[in-house]
């Protein structure tokens, strides 16, 4: 199957990020592949190497996001197409479907993948918008993804249990990260990377979002808690006492 | 002019979070002389009226097909554009769930409406919703924007107060057509339902492990603290990866998130990626042998030291107060 794996770079969440001002300030400045989207590439990956196939990777973004283009490249995906936008551009998941859906009609598509949500929003939107403006199936929050001929069968993470969905191409799905560990590009990988081909060319952006990033805020804080240490027995009897008597909960 | 709720429901019944959802829009429409309208998606979706009409709304769509037994996107995004272009409302509130999380961006894109998901707080202004979410595995709050009619609007649990307010509900309901050539996910198995006796994202209390709990031991006194409780069972990531709790039990950034009462993090570090999903909670009790565990940021009352020596008396000790 061909594999499609829509990408984005996301600030690292793990790096100190603060509110200066109403705005989130990087110290670090560093940029990752969403963990998500990392984990769409390694199933990708992972069908190819037992079934054949090929991988290309689309991202939309600043110049900056090649890095993570060729950081997926890295991971062993044949070739990418970068669709820059100005680093000013304001862009919502409704942005970037559209984006990615005017990619996918010039070029076709078998099976796209993308991870269930950016590790910067949690929002989750944009995978959906795109099946529907693509008219493709879908299957969101994957688990488990297989290849069964020409079917794909996904179990999903649903409310109430795992949801297995068979379906057929061309079609999308959205993955979770715990479908799998990522690979950690190898230095011969990201050697190959360097010489895959990358297509880069500016986007056109499609009017201005329709929602918006007003500003940020530290979440309020926690009143400190009490920490009970000692005697396990003394302790286990002072927290049923305070969850009663002070905290009323119980 | 409405504002329109989608009251989810599951495992027969209706979601606590979705009456949660309903009491906060008819809160909003009331301040905005707007209507309060509800829609139930279920194969017998009238038995769930009454309910429904308890928590205020003024009229109640119904779509019913035997199609809506088990969840699937394809029907649900169709049912619900189709009774959203009936009624034609300025807001739509959702409590976010699985299944909502699954169809918002599509409804999103067939409708042509800006969309909010996973929103702590909303409210109503002149062009659309001003709302709040937590972003960056929940360390911050994002104060967004949406701009259109409808905006789609889906809601964290927990972000408000369930609280019944009678009205007397016209119904509607609406025939529901499904294209049956146009492809789509078939649906060949649900695994395992949800652990526990006690549905986790509706659960007043919830009992949480995590890495401390090594073993069956281990799991059995988790059970046993669910139990005196009657909490339902949750677990991190590191847990469900060994195969010791199940994937639906997971709460965090990738999993549910709850807002219980009480939740009771054992052997639990907090790493951000399960705080995101429970830093909501009322009262937070960290059980962890490690002083320096980030849970204890999060804890009302932090307990250092041995689980498996800790949990023993702590039952009894429940189990006595419970009387």
């Amino acid at each position: 199957m061909k594999f499609s794996v829509c990408i984005k770079q996301v600030p690292d969440v793990a790096a100190p990020i603060q509110v200066r001002g109403g705005e989130l300030v990087h110290d670090t400045g560093r940029l990752v592949l969403n963990a998500y989207d990392a984990s769409a590439v390694e199933a990708a990956l992972v069908l190819t190497e037992a079934h054949g196939g090929e991988i290309d990777l689309v991202l939309a973004g600043p110049q900056a996001g090649q890095e993570t283009l060729r950081k997926a490249l890295a991971m062993g995906a044949d070739r990418a197409t970068h669709l820059i936008v100005s680093e000013e551009a304001d862009l919502d998941a409704a942005t970037y479907a559209v984006l990615l859906a005017r990619h996918f009609d010039e070029t076709g598509h078998e099976v796209i993948l993308c991870g269930k949500q950016a590790q910067d929003t949690d929002a989750g939107l944009t995978g959906a918008m795109l099946a529907e403006k693509l008219g493709l199936p879908y299957v969101t929050n994957a688990v488990r993804l297989e290849q069964e001929g020409d079917t794909l069968v996904v179990t999903r993470q649903g409310d109430t249990g795992q949801e297995v969905l068979a379906l057929t191409p061309p079609c999308l799905v959205t993955c979770s990260n715990d479908m799998n560990d990522p690979r950690i590009p190898t230095l011969k990988g990201i050697m190959q990377a360097k010489r895959k081909p990358l297509d880069a060319r500016e986007a056109d952006l499609p009017g201005a979002p329709r929602t918006r990033v007003l500003g940020y805020e530290n979440l309020p804080e926690r009143e400190p808690g009490r920490v009970l240490d000692g005697d396990p027995a003394d302790i286990a009897r002072q927290l049923a006492n305070l969850l009663h008597s002070e905290a009323k909960v119980v | 002019m409405s504002i329109l709720t989608y009251i989810g429901i599951q495992g027969g019944s209706v979601r606590r979070a979705s009456l949660e959802v309903l009491s906060q829009c008819r809160k909003l429409a009331a301040a905005q002389g707007l209507a309060v309208e509800a829609v139930l998606i279920h194969p017998q979706a009238s038995d769930f009226v009454a309910q429904v009409q308890r928590y205020g709304a003024q009229k109640v769509y119904t779509v019913e097909d035997p199609i809506f037994e088990q969840h699937l996107n394809a029907p649900l995004v169709g049912a619900l554009a189709a009774v959203i272009e009936q009624a034609q409302p300025r807001v739509v509130a959702l409590a976010s769930s699985e299944a909502v999380k699954d169809v918002l961006g599509a409804l999103a894109a067939r409708l042509d409406a800006p969309a909010l998901a996973d929103v702590s707080s909303f409210e109503l202004t002149e062009a659309g919703v001003r709302a709040r979410r937590p972003v960056l595995a929940a360390k911050f709050i994002a104060r967004v924007e949406a701009e259109g009619q409808p905006v789609l609007v889906s809601v964290r649990a927990g972000a408000y107060d369930a609280e019944e307010a009678p009205a007397q509900a016209e119904i509607e309901a609406l025939p529901f057509s499904f294209d049956e050539a146009k492809p789509r996910p078939t649906l060949r198995e649900v695994i395992g339902a949800s652990g526990g006796a006690v549905d986790l994202s509706e659960a007043r209390y919830v009992v949480a492990a995590g890495r401390g709990v090594r073993d069956e031991e281990g799991k059995k006194l988790i059970d046993e603290l669910a139990e005196v409780l009657g909490a339902a069972i949750g677990s991190s990531r590191a847990v469900v990866d060994v195969g010791l709790f199940p994937a639906t039990s997971q709460v965090g950034q990738t999993g549910k998130v709850v807002s219980p009462d009480l939740y009771i993090a054992v052997g639990i570090s907090g790493a951000i990626q399960h705080a995101a999903g429970m830093s909501n909670s009322r009262v937070i009790v960290a059980i962890n042998k490690d002083a320096d565990a980030p849970i204890f940021n999060y804890a009302t009352y932090g307990l250092v030291g041995d689980l498996y020596v800790i949990l023993p008396p702590l039952i009894e000790a429940l189990r006595e107060a419970k009387g």
